[in-house]
């Protein structure tokens, strides 16, 4: 059956979309701070790294504080604050997509245009975080002390964890009791601490409410992004996004292990008015399955400037040149990003200009990450992307041979992609009865509608055997018999 | 006879672990979309052994005889090359493949490999092409279980004498790391679990470090070099911050093995068992054991 691809519907697909990137949040006043998904952009190049974190914090900004730990002292022209919308721009390029495609009448030339229109969801805020005090020495010493943007910018070293929180608490800010546990190890691993408070006058000069994300670089073997700081004011599971760009390829988890997300599945027409809802579930379902502790590759591209095609369908802008330097993509050779003075100019003749990105998505919690999050730039080229196809039945009548071969085929097709969004999703098939019904107005054979098709899957699925549980089996036998053999001396 | 030489040559239930190893990674760890480079490995080390057996074996056993003996060996490279290293590119396969089989006849010393074939392979892939990886994370965490105790049987079963090589590598660049991580920085008991349950760390020390063709001969000599292999990886890790350390360390520490097996004098690795066996049998095991790889 001829497919067309006519037009592709993008959305957004932020689950809960708020909470803490790399450090915690700490609140000055006693207040909850809400933060569920928190999206950071890693560019990585040799031991040069540029960390930008995306700032949602809601609320009254002289409560906003921010403490990250990073590897070394940053310089004032190590940090920057950079425009908020790159890092829409950036997931509206990169998120799963739905893309669709219509069948074409067998009986006649017929072809139709549509258009779709977007999908977004508001995330619903959630979460809480207090903060408790504790007292002891002081042994902090600011190594440096910054005002950047709307920001005062400290860097702390510290020889031990009780002096950091102390000093901190002494100067107003409150810290999660449990952050002590996190604190000592990157002290003794001589990691800085890089202390982020709103400076109001600067602030109120801006005339704006949003706080801008942070950039800041710098140099260090280290290629890492400390999340277990922030597990120290969530309880339950966070969310975050990775945007990685690299000269080379991919990224990767070194410590975690990476899954593609399920791509290319054909799924039902009724998923198409709320897609967000579907790939929420994928996402869970998958994250159960894969035991939690892995790192989602979502998308995976080659958006180097002169490479002409940047994606395949494209669901948001590409990623510009300007785009990729103000995220921090050094070597375009942008010379407003270009104050690197410890790039050596040997590395500028020979680098090339490529970009590749990697978009990560990872959810974590306290017991399946103990460790943050370590990565590795690897040379894999391959693009990769989360796609997930509908397709539009023909309509007409369907009287000729061909056509009733069609509404055949359909019916088989509507039937795969019932399991597929069951399997997918790891809902149960009755989920999706209100759905199927109200998409029951196609103007088609009732036989082939989802309504109609859906207790034959049910009846289907029920009969269903699961196989890998064969494999373990297999694997076990073969054991059992070296043990035997072994045991009558045979071996 | 046929079930009892089959179960004497230890190879074979290397073989056989390593290809349950294989499936896990596909049937539960999502490697599907990997089946060609795989393909790729396999057919490269199969050819490149006859290839190498045809112009470099030794001529007088006949071809064919020697072909076959030499499969085994040639699909262990194959699998270490399936489990470690990753690529994109099916030339980069190939020669990682070739470099493997080749360096088993051309790098020789006193009848042992210089090198471990497929940790060369892997090294010279990486190095030389930089379109090749290791990908420790491929593993996950929660096989560590099946990972220790599959492997352990597979020493014990085999009770092949290099127990001792595993031991004292995972034992030093465990413990190490177990000072750094949990004494000295402090970080929650469950963080170091999650660095040493790799299944790339448990592949390479009983699957890889392993291999009885390029380890010294003598059990002290063995000892101090896993050690020594083991302490560089764990500085190159920790403070270096080097992925796949253990496996660079390996191919660098291997010219080594001469030089420790001329200080402590020891008779050639013998893989005798416990049991008696007939002249026949023994036959047998002499010409599996001195054959030209592992």
């Amino acid at each position: 059956m001829k497919k067309k691809l006519l037009i592709i519907g993008a959305f957004i697909v932020m689950s809960p979309l708020l909470y803490s990137f790399c450090g915690f949040y700490i609140s000055k006043a006693d207040g909850t701070l809400k933060n569920k998904t928190s999206q950071v952009i890693l560019i990585r190049d040799g031991n040069k790294s540029v960390i930008t974190m995306y700032n949602d914090f809601k609320g009254d900004t002289k409560d906003f504080a921010m403490v990250v730990p990073v590897p070394v002292v940053l310089r004032k022209d190590d940090i920057k604050v950079v425009d908020q919308s790159i890092f829409q721009k950036l997931n509206d390029y990169s998120a799963p997509r739905l893309v669709e495609y219509w069948d074409e009448n067998p009986c006649y030339e017929y072809s139709m245009m549509r258009s779709k229109s977007e999908n977004k969801q508001n995330a619903p805020l959630s979460d809480k975080l207090a903060g408790k005090v504790a007292g002891a020495r002081a042994s902090v010493k600011i190594e440096a002390q910054y005002i950047v943007g709307e920001y005062d910018i400290l860097i702390l070293s510290a020889k031990e964890s009780t002096g950091l929180k102390t000093w901190l608490n002494q100067n107003g800010y409150k810290i999660p009791a449990n952050a002590e546990e996190v604190l000592d190890p990157y002290i003794k691993s001589n990691l800085k601490f890089f202390v982020v408070k709103v400076n109001e006058k600067e602030k109120q000069k801006l005339n704006s409410n949003f706080l801008r994300p942070i950039q800041i670089k710098f140099n260090s073997p280290k290629f890492m992004l400390p999340i277990r700081l922030g597990m120290a004011n969530a309880d339950g599971d966070q969310d975050l996004i990775v945007y990685a760009f690299t000269r080379k390829g991919r990224i990767e988890s070194t410590n975690y292990r990476n899954v593609n997300i399920v791509s290319n599945k054909n799924i039902p027409l009724f998923v198409q008015k709320n897609f967000s809802a579907f790939y929420g579930n994928l996402f869970t379902t998958q994250w159960n399955k894969e035991n939690k502790s892995v790192a989602f590759l979502e998308y995976a591209w080659n958006v180097t400037p002169v490479n002409p095609m940047k994606c395949d369908p494209c669901v948001g802008n590409p990623p510009t040149e300007q785009d990729l330097a103000q995220s921090g993509v050094w070597w375009l050779g942008n010379k407003d990003w270009n104050d690197y003075s410890d790039v050596d100019e040997e590395e500028y003749d020979n680098g090339t200009r490529n970009v590749h990105f990697t978009r990560l998505h990872f959810r974590y919690n306290r017991n399946s990450f103990p460790q943050d999050l370590i990565f590795q730039v690897t040379p894999n080229t391959e693009n990769y992307q989360a796609r997930y196809i509908i397709t539009h039945p023909a309509s007409g009548d369907f009287n000729c041979a061909a056509g009733k071969k069609y509404l055949q085929d359909l019916r088989a097709r509507r039937k795969k992609e019932l399991m597929e969004l069951t399997y997918l999703t790891g809902t149960n098939i009755n989920n999706w009865q209100e759905e199927a019904i109200a998409k029951n107005d196609e103007e088609i054979n009732s036989s082939v509608q989802y309504a109609t098709l859906l207790p034959q899957v049910k009846d289907e699925m029920e009969n269903k055997e699961s196989m890998p549980a064969g494999l373990v089996l297999i694997g076990m036998g073969m054991l059992g018999c070296a043990g035997l053999l072994r045991w009558k001396g045979m071996i | 006879m046929f079930s009892k030489k089959i179960f004497r040559d230890a190879r074979y239930f290397q073989i056989i672990f390593q290809s349950i190893f294989l499936c896990y990674g596909i049937y539960f760890l999502q490697w599907q979309n990997e089946y060609w480079l795989y393909a790729t490995y396999f057919i490269g080390c199969l050819g490149t052994q006859f290839l190498g057996e045809w112009f470099l074996g030794k001529k007088q056993t006949p071809f064919l005889k020697r072909y076959k003996a030499g499969i085994p060996s040639a699909l262990i490279s194959a699998f270490g090359l399936s489990l470690l290293l990753k690529t994109n590119d099916p030339g980069v396969a190939i020669f990682a493949a070739i470099v493997t089989i080749v360096s088993k006849y051309l790098l020789r010393f006193n009848g042992k490999h210089i090198f471990n074939p497929s940790a060369l392979g892997i090294v010279i892939a990486i190095v030389l092409t930089g379109n090749a990886w290791i990908s420790p994370g491929q593993w996950g965490s929660n096989t560590v279980m099946l990972f220790g105790v599959m492997s352990l049987g597979f020493i014990v079963t085999t009770r092949v004498q290099k127990l001792d090589v595993s031991i004292a590598f995972l034992g030093v660049f465990a413990g190490l790391l177990f000072i750094r991580q949990i004494i000295y920085l402090g970080w929650p008991m469950d963080h170091f679990v999650q660095s040493v349950s790799t299944g790339s760390l448990l592949i390479f020390s009983f699957f890889m470090i392993t291999d009885p063709k390029t380890i010294p001969n003598h059990t002290t000599a063995r000892i101090i070099w896993s050690t020594a292999i083991a302490a560089v990886a764990f500085y190159l890790t920790a403070f270096e911050f080097i992925n796949g350390a253990p496996v660079y360390v390996l191919v660098l520490a291997q010219p080594l093995v001469p030089l420790l097996d001329k200080f402590f004098k020891a008779k050639k690795f013998e893989w005798a068992p416990s049991t008696n066996y007939t002249l026949q049998e023994k036959e047998f095991l002499q010409n599996i054991y001195s054959r030209s790889s592992i």
